[in-house]
């Protein structure tokens, strides 16, 4: 071999690391590697033979660690280096995003690890986990949301009017969306888009009903990819329905009133179908006597697909739906009875009936005292539904049950979500959450 | 005193404030402030990346990111001020070097400091809502350089200019161009857009506005369309070359707009070199060049369709009205078929097959050939020609070639039933004296017909063909019984289906007696056979061969109709017969006789009889020889008979009435059938559905189908409506 002449080497902190051109090129353009090799900062001026080194006054640790994960795309945090630190010393290179995606590995329901509880500092329950897309989260507690990126470090908590949250929602890593009750008697209150780090308000949307802007109480929302925001919203002259905005304008783009009979303005849960182009409105006991399901068609402004438990005979167990979820590869619809009893609905046939599987029914007889309500979510063909303290992974075809995520102190989980490769799941006594994550994929 | 000192004793609370040095900030920025300064001076070789970088980080992190952002925009504006004085004091064609040279340093510069400062870029930027460092290079680039007003509008007069150039023909640096074009991109599309595309598309239209009206004064319209076309290539090239790709559809649009639509009328009708000559002349090329470019432009293809339909119209009006022409029937069809197939070539090749062209040509010969009432016997005599004779030698796909062009021509026709009509008298007379050429080409023609028109049409055309055969077999099956006939005279009879041949009821002449107890065998023969069915005899349509003897013994084969041997036959036992005579002895209508006699004694070549006195036409008081002094150089002789081809006048009136007569049940039928299903109708939807239904066969007459609808209601089939007069019912 002959002499390797793209060998550099560093004077970091005093400490003195010699690397290849080629490894640091690893870093990207954007990067202060990238700059410093660039044809306008040629380091090889300053450096016209390889034993003189080149000094950067930082954290030698630290280089140590980002250096390997430049070597070997793997990141390893020795217990001396604090994390915050690393994270700094990333930020100062331009390796953060090196840094996220080494972090964890892709997502996967049944090798997940519990990988931080935060304890929170807000009274009351919680109301809504929201999983962001870059790994970070947001948690409603009555008025306020508290917004954590993925190093899981606290930014400004957000509020609309102080008013109380009902749903909130990353449009994506930079803004969240916060839907809340109204205020009688002023314009305050309804749904506002917040900066996630700074937690300026950046946008209040309106709703519109006979060219008169009305104030209103937003419920539970959803997003589509071509940039519309769904909420279903409840104003004071029964303007009852699903409200449509466009997210780059912010203009309200549709409106859906609520038929006699039926619930929208009134949703637990909004899903955007993009393969039937629908959206899923689920309004479920108690917030209503009984269950409302329905798929919108918007562009027909047609209610295309409808489920209800009105009139059905409900049995000595009696089998509520307490949330549903659609699942469009299967053509049915998921609910969820507070016995974690999984149904299915077929979506094909309008009017059919809920086909319970008891197989799962394995918590019976032992509810706890303050029981909280199940939930469900669905990523990549893996079904999660959350029961007490724990959160269930169903798989397969028949939706076998695979992996179970508990953990021993917080109480009972009220509500969790998936993104940004981690699962979230919080609970309801002591304000903890709790992130769940993948490890790296193994070296072999 | 000294408790008062003690009072005063106080312990100062140990407030250490950590501080920055508060001239950090300043000195810091002073740093960077410097590194712009020689970055922008070419002078970046002794800058430390790694402590500008620090340094700027260093200032993020102490939240005097404001002061460093805003020391930016003070110092890169000042350099750009600089920057753009140097710009303009370049002389001439120095400028847009000097620009683009000074636009690639910016640029260069603009990199590095975005390196320095990429730590701001990614915090303190985004979360404050301002401009990324890259853009705001740019913004102030455009601000302080391109829109500055010395430069801005010698920029946009120079890149006009240069174009200018090029469209006259000079050579220019195409590479500096792009360049210029370029950045005006790279600062955005409303730059491109409002700084040099709009005026470029204004003058380039006020360029082409002058240049077409010099073309068109000076250059025929093909000329004129090649110049035009050669504009408009160098234009796409242009795009290509050194603009922006979205601004081809704008700038063909001007070229377009100058140089077409806006002499649209005056190239179409141009003299001499307009549309029409190109027509005339099949100008193909010229034709489609027209074609092409027209077919940009609004409404230019329709003016050429409309333009080529009215001469299409015009000289088919003529070529079906021209008495000339209508002499000859064969000529007549060739010269429709001609005028397709010239047509057809020119919107095959010029015209890239479009449908709407095809559709108006359809629409022009319908229009035309419709507009002479003989077409349809025209077409079936021109039919009865090629199938008579002038297939022989011909393959079997030039055969299918002539029947499916002259099947075009039929589809124009809107009185199919009186084609029809002629159809049938033709194929009788081909099929009854064995004239027709080829089976296959006979048959094939008849199943296009009835593609076309469906089985009812043709029903009876199939009728002949099958008279014919069972004819055949029948006449095996008679002389099969009668052996004992083999001497003597050979007879054949077609049995013909009365309804399928378009037989007149004529009187039966009276036969040679050797003929006529033939005759009365066969009828025993085929009533024997057929019980139930009547045979009259159409002696009218036969033909015969019979052997003569002349003066000096010469003999011949003589071929002639049943008319002309009658009279022959005459001839046996007598040297002389008058006029009066023969019309006693044979019974034959006057009108036949005369036809008869005419062809076998004033034509010459033919004549086996002799008349006195000599004369061309026959009159009562003649008398008639046998011609001894016949001679011929062929044994065998074929005496036609003296037939118009084409219709005489009374002929046609008769064909016209029947085919009247025929429509009428017809009609009704349709208004029948129409009525049972709808069961009230007013009256302008009966007519309009009536003609929709009997489109295929004919055009109804509007008064014929009233008339059609008060004789329904005559017999009840019908009734009015007794509140609205207009309202018809039907009558179950």
């Amino acid at each position: 071999m002959g002499i390797q002449k793209d060998i550099v080497k560093f004077n970091v902190g005093g400490r003195i690391f010699q690397t290849t051109a080629t490894t640091l090129a690893n870093a990207g353009r954007d990067s202060f590697f990238g700059a410093l090799f660039d044809d306008n900062w040629d380091l090889r001026q300053h450096q016209p033979n390889s034993s003189q080194e080149f000094f950067i006054d930082r954290n030698p640790d630290c280089f140590a660690v980002l250096l390997d994960l430049l070597r070997t795309g793997d990141l390893y945090i020795p217990s001396n280096v604090p994390e915050r630190l690393l994270y700094r010393e990333a930020m100062f290179y331009g390796l953060i995003d090196h840094v996220r995606s080494a972090k964890w590995g892709p997502f996967d329901g049944n090798r997940l690890k519990l990988s931080r509880s935060v304890t929170g500092r807000a009274p009351g329950d919680g109301t809504a986990i929201r999983a962001g897309p870059d790994g970070g989260c947001c948690v409603a507690h009555g008025s306020m949301v508290h917004v954590f990126d993925w190093m899981l470090e606290e930014h400004p908590p957000i509020n609309l009017d102080y008013q109380r949250v009902n749903d909130i929602g990353w449009v994506n890593a930079e803004n969240v969306l916060i839907s809340a009750c109204e205020r009688l008697g002023k314009g305050d209150g309804g749904m506002g888009l917040f900066n996630s780090s700074t937690g300026d308000l950046r946008h209040k949307f309106n709703v519109v009903h006979d060219n008169q802007i009305k104030s209103y109480t937003a419920g539970a929302l959803s997003f589509s990819p071509d940039y519309k925001i769904f909420a279903s919203c409840k104003g004071r002259s029964n303007e009852y329905g699903i409200g449509v905005w466009d997210q780059v304008t912010g203009k309200q783009m549709d409106f859906f009133y609520e038929s006699p009979g039926w619930s929208l303005g009134d949703a637990d849960k909004l899903q955007w179908l993009n393969g039937s182009n629908c959206l899923l409105v689920a309004t479920l006991f108690p917030r209503k006597d009984n269950c409302y399901i329905s798929l919108l068609d918007f562009r027909e402004k047609r209610m295309v697909w409808s489920w209800s438990d009105i009139g059905a005979l409900l049995t000595v167990d009696e089998k509520r739906v307490r949330d549903a979820i659609a699942m469009e590869e299967c053509n049915s619809i998921c609910v969820v009875n507070e016995y974690d009893d999984l149904g299915f609905i077929d979506l094909r046939i309008n009017g059919g009936s809920v086909r319970w599987s008891s197989r799962s029914r394995l918590l019976k007889g032992k509810l706890p005292d303050e029981p909280c309500y199940p939930k469900l979510a669905l990523h990549n063909g893996q079904l999660f539904s959350s029961m007490n303290d724990c959160i269930s992974v169903f798989c397969g075809p028949d939706w076998v049950l695979t992996s179970r995520l508990r953990r021993s102190y917080g109480g009972s989980i009220c509500d969790f979500s998936i993104g940004g490769d981690r699962l979230f799941a919080l609970h309801s006594e002591e304000n903890v959450f709790d992130a769940w994550e993948t490890p790296s994929p193994p070296i072999i | 005193m000294s408790n008062q000192k003690k009072r005063n004793f106080q312990i100062e609370a140990f407030k250490h404030r950590v501080v920055v040095d508060p001239k950090y900030a300043e000195k810091t920025w002073k740093i960077l402030e410097h590194a712009i300064h020689e970055i922008y001076n070419h002078n970046a070789s002794g800058l430390s990346f790694e402590e500008l970088y620090r340094n700027a980080y260093n200032m993020v992190l102490h939240k005097f990111g404001e002061k460093l952002y805003s020391g930016l925009v003070t110092t890169m504006t000042a350099h750009l001020k600089e920057i753009s004085k140097s710009i303009e004091a370049a002389q001439g064609d120095l400028f847009l070097e000097e620009l683009n040279r000074k636009w690639n340093d910016h640029n260069k510069a603009l990199q590095m400091i975005r390196d320095i400062l990429m730590y701001m870029d990614r915090t303190y930027i985004p979360n404050s809502r301002k401009t990324p460092v890259y853009e705001l290079g740019l913004n102030l680039w455009r601000d302080n350089i391109i829109h500055s007003g010395k430069i801005q509008s010698r920029l946009l007069s120079t890149l006009l200019e240069l174009v200018h150039r090029e469209r006259t023909g000079e050579v220019i640096d195409r590479g500096l161009m792009r360049n210029t074009i370029k950045m005006l991109m790279d600062l955005g599309s409303s730059v491109y857009q409002d700084d040099f595309e709009k005026p470029f598309l204004e003058v380039s239209a006020e360029f082409y506005k002058v240049e077409s009206q010099k073309f068109i004064e000076c250059c025929d319209c093909g000329d004129y369309l090649k110049k035009a076309e050669i504009r408009l290539n160098e234009e796409i090239e242009r795009i290509a070359h050194y603009l922006d790709v979205k601004s081809e559809a704008k700038i063909t649009n001007v070229v377009e707009k100058e140089m077409i639509a806006n002499h649209m009328t005056r190239l179409v009708h141009m003299e001499n070199s307009g549309l029409v000559n190109m027509l005339l002349d099949d100008k193909y090329e010229d034709l489609g060049r027209m074609y092409n470019l027209f077919k940009r432009v609004p409404n230019g293809l329709s003016m050429i369709r409309d333009v080529m339909t009215s001469h299409l119209r015009e000289t088919g009006k003529q070529l079906v009205t021209d008495a000339e022409s209508s002499k000859d029937p064969v000529e007549f069809v060739q010269r429709l078929l001609d005028e397709r197939d010239k047509y057809d070539k020119i919107i095959c090749q010029a015209f890239s097959n479009a449908k709407t062209f095809q559709n108006a040509l359809n629409s022009s010969f319908e229009y035309f050939i419709n507009l002479n009432s003989r077409s349809p016997e025209f077409i079936s005599l021109f039919v009865d020609d090629k199938l008579r004779k002038g297939l022989k030698g011909v393959s079997e796909e030039d055969v299918e070639i002539i029947l499916d062009k002259v099947m075009m021509l039929f589809r124009y026709l809107q009185e199919k039933d009186v084609f029809e009509k002629y159809y049938k008298q033709h194929l009788a007379k081909r099929l009854l004296s064995g004239k027709t050429v080829s089976d296959d080409a006979e048959r094939s023609l008849i199943v296009k017909l009835k593609t076309e028109c469906g089985y009812q049409f043709t029903s009876k055309l199939e009728g002949m063909f099958t008279d014919m055969k069972t004819s055949q077999d029948t006449m095996q099956g008679f002389y099969a019984n009668h052996p004992e006939l083999a001497e003597g005279p050979t007879l054949v009879v077609q049995v013909l289906t009365t309804g399928s041949w378009p037989t007149q009821p004529t009187i039966t002449c009276n036969l040679p007696t050797e003929m006529a107890a033939l005759c009365e065998k066969f009828r025993s023969h085929y009533l024997g056979t057929h019980t139930g069915r009547r045979l009259s005899w159409q002696t009218n349509m036969g033909t015969a061969d019979i052997k003569a003897t002349f003066g000096k013994g010469q003999k011949h084969e003589l071929n002639v109709s049943t008319y002309q041997m009658c009279v022959l036959m005459l001839f046996n036992n007598a040297d002389r017969l008058s006029y009066k005579e023969i019309e006693q002895a044979t019974e034959i209508p006057a009108s036949d006789l005369k036809r008869c006699l005419q062809s076998m004694a004033c034509v010459k070549g033919k004549n086996v009889l002799r008349k006195e006195p000599m004369s061309k036409d026959i009159g009562t008081d003649d008398a008639f020889f046998v011609n001894d002094k016949f001679t011929s150089k062929f044994y065998k002789v074929k005496i036609g008979t003296v037939v118009a081809q084409k219709e005489s006048e009374p002929e046609k009136l008769e064909t016209r009435q029947r085919v009247e007569e025929d429509r009428k049940p017809q009609i009704e039928a349709a208004i029948v059938r129409i009525m049972k299903s709808r069961r009230v109708l007013d009256h302008n939807n009966v007519i309009a559905e009536v003609t929709k239904q009997l489109q295929s066969r004919f055009l109804a007459n509007p008064t014929e189908i009233k008339k059609r609808i008060e004789s329904l209601i005559e017999r009840e089939f019908l009734e009015r409506d007794s509140d609205d007069r207009k309202l018809y019912r039907y009558l179950a």
